[in-house]
């Protein structure tokens, strides 16, 4: 019991329930998105909206202060979607495309940042996140925000799928693939700005990314990919943030919050990589992920 | 007489054709002849840069009445959804936004995946399919979206013989129930098998019309770019080539 009691107690603490609730719904949604991105191969682009919604992160920020916060991340947010929507349409090196409009966004963030006066404390706030200083107020904002985005992505769920599974046979179908790319590129920046408070701009990417992968090497099972995703990443959350507090109490080492959930995933994903390629080892060639044919 | 283009220039052009319901068209042409791009256009996926086209007496087509067959080996083998799954697709455009697929839903799809023969095969994933049962499996898919009509590109390619005659039967049958079916091939066993119609493709219309009196040596000569080429009963011999 004494191990785990912790994972409870921890959470006595208004900030920490508060710290809990945020990623908890976080998880939810940045694993349903994040099986998408998965599916759909949208690493990249993912990567390019984190670095496109700092400046909106930044102005609101130096604007507003930590209300501001919200409503410039998410107007820069839905701008860089669709935006980035259109670009990768057109340009024929998408990646290289992405790169340039991006970090040029991340620069303005920035320079804008750096007209505070409290400059290097502000920019540390925004890139690796404040996960325990979060307020009622922000608790509200970040559960909007996720709940805009799993509406989004719910709505358009199995259309999503279809359109990762076969581009062509989605839009034969009659489906226009335009159309659900700015839905779930806006669903991915909504993910983002609501992250990005509390992980930090810098470590949303792993909120995004390595659910999503996780799930892809636990079950091949379609529907069950997301439950597992949004479970997984829930998980990490309260044992990341539950080891932070811990290591920060008890033990006098002074872990980043954000940072310390970050690697608990990432620690997730090792462990699921390990599981999977040992299982493969006994179980022959029959594991997930390999194919075989067989005639009949 | 309609034109169709990628980009700016167009790269088929010249098409002046009819398929009407319970028939069927072969499009035929060497690689590269605008067989594809005549599909993608009919199916609105491209621009078409000159003259007009009605699928079912429209334009644009009318959602969710035109079956399409892709190529399998555009599909990622690893993709984690099961044979019943993509099958069900087929039946997204008429379940609508949000809803869940009904019994009624799954019944088609079951129905539909009887038809191609594969009913046994419905839980399996699809990249563990041979190339057949994925080509079955997405015949099935445009079946169970209950089309008029029925675009299949290169449906025989890597084929053995046990799927070939399936897919040969189910297009019959759905040509029976008054489909429409337009069919980009290099396999005339196919065209004999099925097709009332020819379309002759070279990067523009070469000839379209009866089958028979459209694959004549001269034709496919002019369609292949080459007086070496020969033709038998079930393919035209491209010299170099192999037999295609």
């Amino acid at each position: 019991m004494g191990v785990f009691t912790p994972l409870i107690t921890a959470f006595d603490l208004p900030f920490m329930a508060r710290a809990l609730l945020v990623l908890v719904v976080l998880s939810l949604v940045a694993g349903l998105v994040g099986v998408l991105v998965n599916l759909r191969g949208l690493e990249f682009i993912s990567d390019g909206l984190t670095h496109a919604v700092f400046p909106g992160v930044a102005i609101g920020f130096v604007w507003g202060g930590r209300d501001g916060l919200f409503v410039g991340a998410m107007v820069a947010a839905l701008i860089a979607a669709v935006v980035l929507t259109v670009i990768v349409k057109r340009a024929v090196t998408s990646d290289a495309a992405i790169a340039i409009v991006f970090t040029a966004m991340f620069s303005v963030g920035i320079i804008v940042v750096s007209r505070e006066t409290d400059y290097v404390g502000q920019l540390d706030a925004l890139l690796f996140g404040r996960l325990l200083t979060v307020g009622p107020a922000e608790v509200n904002q970040t559960v909007v925000v996720c709940l805009i985005a799993l509406v989004m992505v719910g709505f358009t769920l199995k259309e999503q799928v279809f359109l990762a599974f076969d581009h062509e046979g989605a839009a034969a179908a009659g489906y226009r693939p335009l159309l659900l790319d700015i839905v779930l590129n806006v669903a991915i920046a909504l993910v983002v700005v609501a992250a990005s408070s509390a992980v930090g701009n810098l470590l949303v990417l792993a909120v995004l990314i390595v659910p999503g992968a996780v799930a892809r090497l636990v079950t091949n099972r379609l529907w069950l990919l997301f439950p597992v995703a949004s479970g997984f990443a829930a998980l990490a959350a309260w044992v990341g943030l539950t080891l932070g507090y811990e290591a920060s109490v008890n033990g006098g080492v002074d872990l980043p919050s954000g940072a310390t959930v970050v690697l608990v995933l990432v620690a997730g994903y090792v462990l699921a990589l390990v599981v999977r390629l040992a299982l493969e080892r006994i179980g022959g060639p029959r594991r997930p992920g390999r194919t075989v044919p067989v005639e009949h | 007489m309609a034109s169709f283009a990628y980009g700016a220039d167009p790269t088929l052009t010249g098409i002046d054709f009819t398929v009407l319901p319970g028939q069927a068209v072969a499009l035929i042409g060497p690689n590269g002849s605008g067989k594809s791009t005549l599909l993608k256009g009919v199916l609105g996926l491209i621009t078409r840069t000159s003259g007009t086209i009605e699928v079912l007496g429209q334009w644009p087509a009318p959602a969710g009445y035109i079956g399409y067959v892709p190529q399998t080996d555009q599909l990622d083998p690893h993709f984690p959804i099961s044979l019943e799954q993509v099958v069900m697709m087929g039946r997204y455009r008429s379940l609508g936004w949000w809803r869940m697929p009904t019994k009624a839903d799954r019944r088609a799809v079951a129905e539909a995946l009887e038809t191609v023969s594969l009913g046994d095969r419905a839980k399996t994933r699809f990249g563990e399919l041979s190339g057949g049962q994925q080509q079955r499996g997405l015949l099935a898919r445009a079946v169970a979206s209950a089309p008029r009509l029925l675009l299949l590109d290169e449906p025989f390619n890597g084929l053995d013989q046990v799927n070939r005659d399936a897919l040969i039967e189910t297009v019959k049958r759905l040509k029976k129930q008054g489909v429409a079916v337009l069919v980009s091939t290099h396999d005339l066993d196919l065209a004999r098998a099925v097709c009332e119609c020819v379309l002759l493709l070279n990067g523009a219309q070469v000839a379209f019309g009866p089958r028979d009196a459209v694959l004549t040596l001269a034709n496919v000569q002019q369609a292949f770019g080459s007086v070496g080429v020969e033709m038998d009963e079930h393919t035209i011999v491209v010299p170099g080539h192999g037999g295609h």
